[in-house]
């Protein structure tokens, strides 16, 4: 459920291969997890709220951490299938070779933004472990979530330059 | 080189990074970073990103996003879209064109479970398009009304629009979801207002359905109500402030969830495909909030928004003037672009603009909203006509176009009923706060 | 080298004209014009309060204005000012200053420039009167950190937590009781067309604001340019602090004179008891602090001092 037109599955290449598959497939289930979470933290704390009129105290923090996994990890996925929304009112115009170095050529800085990301989030994860950052109420530690999302950005990273390595192999006829 | 000429170099590298098929979200990313880069350097650029995406996956309103969408995706999965529809069916399949106007009751009813219009228009789509094929529909009208009446996901709601407009201008979600319900009852109204003109004007193109007795009415409006319930149990709630948006998102999901269990709708197959297409239209959606929350801190230290605001009041339009030219910007731009990717694109320029010349935050939020749907079935590209393009396969693109014309000057109406009366959109949320 | 300031506070905000522009100018004429700082108000830098702290770390902005609170685990220290009756709200801010260094095991990632406090926590009831410790018992009331709801705990009450932008909506809906938060959110977040009865009186929970910059924006500069912004910051506390106490009061005086509204102020005997109820929390809090290894109770005597 995209606003996007059901992606043409091409399921061949490095970027479809299966232990790439295993691997999307496991980070997904894990952000399946996080929402199956989430949902239980909202729909719980909403009815503990009104029913036994006891509010679970610092619910929201355990929601809002539980959403880092949530997002960042379904990225490589939603990369894996095309499906991040798109422009694609230029595309018959920039021709064959345009589409071609287009897309390696967004797939590159796409890399590049989420080796930084993940190179970031690392570093905060360092100082998080060091300095012992918790979160206010319920005391969570922050460094595995910044952890989490190292890993989110790493693979969608992955992910990209295994694209970019099949849109070699492909040429630009791959972008009929 | 002046923080200005930056910025304007940032607008016209986005537009380069758009053209090469670069995902919405990420180009803003790109540009935000290396604008920011280029400002405040290399250290501050890093910061931002990492700050911003940290900060805004783990914002807690934005929640309701997973749980908004999960909710629509096992209504769909677990067929109580079809339930909808019957209902709808049952009770003005009778009237001229009256199939045609079920669907587009189908479609407001599902828009309440659903942020989204091309979710709304596939959903209802598979339903009723092979109904009024049975009945002799002109294929015009059949799939016009399907293409319009799913845009309605984004006007009533939930809506990923209104999500969308809210991160990007920092109002209320909540109020933003109560401004459009009157514009979407108001708007399901013309739509079925248009289908009767058509069918009165033409009864070939939407003949009457099959007589239904009264208790079977009865029957499918109780087959429906449950879904109904959790609608107005959560869309309600927020009204009344019983609960916040994300925990009626969470409600509503729910409760949905637990329906489709117990009516046994739910396996493991479909499950974990409404699960997985939840979880990725969210990254999807939240690599845009990442882009957009990088990118704006940037546009605002270049002064750009605030230039152009400056140099549209100074050419002495007035306000209407003003709305007139965004609208029309609007328009122009619907013909290529539609959905979040023009939204945007284009709020975090015209909003400073439309506050600048005092209009309402909420009020605009809706407008947009509308005009961003009006492009979603303006040719030659427009998202939910290909939607429905890609179900009812053999009828030409040319034929949903046309049949679809008709709907888009109701949206017209629509759209100039809420400018000069912007008590539509704005009275359920003054009331509620 | 222009300094960037980012606070989240609309561009409206009297920090902007009252702390930021005397403090600018100062460091300017300190240092010929050398340093300067310009302020980026309404979160243009990156929205919400929540973040700032982070802001300052990695480096987005030079200088943030932020709550320590928001980040409570990294300043267990500076929040013990929060405490009831470590403070007086109103007279305290030269001892907060001059105790300051004493905080500087908890400034390894910022340097701080500027702390102050803000005028203390009070309760905002929507309909429930509370003029003795009893009435208190089993309300919902929102607090503004773990601190402030462990002493609601003690008075009885029961805390909940949640922004401060959403505690309009959960009042007038009855999804809380009440909150606790300072006179300048019935103005600053419109309370006071939803609160009848503000209790006040007791030793309560305060909050606290800082400005603080980022490390290697400071290193960067020459060790005068260090002192001019050091002292200018210190005058920003000054400066933050009275605006604040003059925007509570302002505060306060509107909401008595709204018609239906009513401002308690408890009997002596009644503070009595409040105060005795959190006594214990204040100790246990302390304790808790200490144990890690921080001089908790040498700084809370420092700042009590009597
Ligand atoms: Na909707
Ligand atoms: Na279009």
């Amino acid at each position: 459920m995209t606003d996007l037109p059901p992606a043409t599955e091409r399921k061949q290449g490095l970027a479809h291969s299966t232990p790439v598959e295993w691997a999307v497939r496991s980070l997904t289930s894990l952000s399946a997890v996080a929402l199956a979470i989430v949902l239980v933290m909202t729909f719980v704390g909403v009815i503990t709220r009104y029913v036994f009129n006891a509010p679970i105290l610092g619910s929201n923090e355990v929601i809002q951490l539980v959403s880092i996994p949530l997002v960042m990890l379904a990225l490589a996925a939603t990369a894996q299938r095309d499906e991040h929304v798109r422009v694609d009112v230029f595309d018959e115009h920039i021709g064959r070779w345009g589409r071609f170095l287009g897309d390696i050529f967004s797939r590159a800085v796409g890399v590049y933004l989420m080796y930084l990301l993940t190179w970031r989030s690392w570093v905060k994860l360092g100082e998080a472990l060091e300095y012992n950052d918790l979160s206010n109420m319920l005391r969570l530690p922050f460094w595995p979530f910044y952890g989490l999302m190292a890993l989110g950005s790493a693979a969608y990273a992955v992910i990209l330059a295994l694209q970019i390595i099949d849109l070699f192999r492909t040429g630009a006829r791959g972008r009929d | 080189m002046t923080d200005f000429s930056i910025g304007l170099l940032g607008i016209g590298a986005m537009f380069v990074l758009l053209i090469l098929r670069m995902p919405v979200g990420m180009a803003m990313l790109a540009v935000g970073f290396f604008g920011t880069w280029m400002l405040n350097g290399f250290r501050s650029a890093n910061a931002l990103m990492v700050t911003e995406a940290f900060s805004h996956v783990s914002n807690y309103n934005l929640t309701v996003i997973p749980l908004f969408i999960l909710m629509g995706n096992i209504a769909s999965v677990a067929g109580f879209s079809r339930g909808l529809y019957e209902a709808a069916f049952a009770w003005v399949g009778r009237a001229p064109g009256g199939l045609a106007s079920a669907s587009v009751l189908g479609c407001a009813a599902f828009s309440a479970v659903s942020g989204s219009s091309v979710a709304t228009a596939v959903t209802i789509g598979k339903v009723a398009l092979p109904e009024m094929e049975r009945f002799n529909y002109s294929r015009g009208l059949a799939t016009g009304a399907v293409a319009a009446g799913g845009t309605l996901g984004f006007l009533i709601p939930p809506s990923t629009g209104f999500v969308i407009y809210a991160i990007l201008t920092e109002q209320s979600i909540g109020q933003l979801f109560m401004s459009g319900i009157l514009p979407g009852l108001l708007l399901t109204a013309l739509f079925i207002a248009t289908v009767t003109i058509i069918s009165l004007r033409n009864p070939e193109a939407g003949p009457r359905g099959a007589y239904i007795p009264f208790s079977e009415k009865m029957a499918a409006g109780l087959r429906a109500a449950p879904l109904l319930g959790v609608i107005i149990i959560s869309i309600g709630g927020i009204y009344l402030g019983v609960f916040t948006p994300v925990e009626a998102a969470g409600i509503g999901a729910g409760l949905v969830l637990i329906m489709a269990l117990f009516t046994g709708k739910l396996n493991w197959s479909t499950g974990s495909k409404a699960v997985g297409d939840t979880v990725r239209t969210t990254a999807m959606l939240f690599l845009i909030i990442i882009g957009a929350a990088v990118l704006n801190p940037f546009l605002s230290m270049t002064q750009l928004p605030a230039r152009l605001g400056e140099a549209m009041t100074t050419m002495g339009l007035g306000p209407y003037g003003v709305l007139f030219l965004i609208v029309v910007a609007y328009l122009i731009l619907g013909m290529f672009m539609d959905g979040l990717a023009m939204l945007v694109v284009t709020v975090p320029i015209f909003y400073p603009i439309m506050m600048q010349m005092g209009f309402d935050p909420i009020w605009f939020g809706v407008v947009a909203v509308i005009m961003i749907e009006m492009g979603m079935i303006t040719p030659p590209v427009g998202m939910n006509v290909f939607v429905v393009k890609g179900i009812a396969r053999d009828v030409p693109m040319s034929t949903i176009f046309k049949g679809v014309l008709p709907f888009w000057f109701a949206m017209a109406v629509c759209l100039f009923l809420i400018v000069i009366f912007p008590q539509i959109a704005l009275v359920i949320p003054q009331a509620m706060f | 080298k222009e300094l960037k300031l980012a606070d989240f506070q609309p561009p409206t905000h009297f920090a902007l004209e009252r702390v930021y522009k005397p403090m600018g100018d100062a460091i300017s004429a300190a240092t010929n014009g050398e340093v300067t700082i310009k302020a980026y108000m309404g979160g243009e830098l990156g929205p919400g309060p929540a973040e700032q702290y982070n802001r300052a770390v990695d480096g987005v902005a030079d200088i943030v204005f932020a709550l320590p609170g928001y980040t409570a685990s990294t300043f267990p220290m500076t929040l013990l000012s929060e405490l009831p009756g470590v403070i007086d709200p109103i007279n305290d801010i030269e001892r907060i200053i001059e105790t300051q260094e004493m905080l500087d095991p908890e400034y390894r990632r910022v340097k701080l420039l500027a702390l102050w406090n803000n005028q203390p926590g009070v309760l905002f009831t929507a309909s429930k009167p509370i003029r003795k410790l009893e009435d208190l018992k089993g309300l919902k009331i929102r607090v503004p950190s773990r601190n402030a709801g462990l002493v609601l705990e003690a008075w009885g009450g029961s805390p909940v937590s949640m922004p401060a932008t959403e505690i309009y909506n959960a009042m007038q809906t009855g999804v809380i009781d009440g909150a606790m938060i300072d006179m300048s959110a019935l103005t600053a977040f419109r309370l006071a067309e939803v609160t009848k009865y503000v209790t006040v009186g007791m030793d309560t929970a305060t909050s606290q604001f800082f400005l603080v910059m980022n490390r290697d924006s400071f290193n960067e500069l020459t060790e005068d340019q260090q002192k001019a912004v050091l002292e200018a910051g210190k005058d920003a506390a000054r400066n933050g602090h009275a605006a604040w106490v003059e925007v509570s009061d302002k505060a306060q005086e509107e909401f008595v004179g709204m018609e239906g509204k009513e401002l308690i102020s408890l009997s002596d005997e009644e503070v009595a008891k409040f105060n005795a109820a959190s006594e214990p929390v204040i100790e246990k809090v302390i304790a808790e602090v200490e144990a890690t290894g921080v001089p908790a109770r040498a700084y809370v005597e420092a700042l009590k001092n009597d």
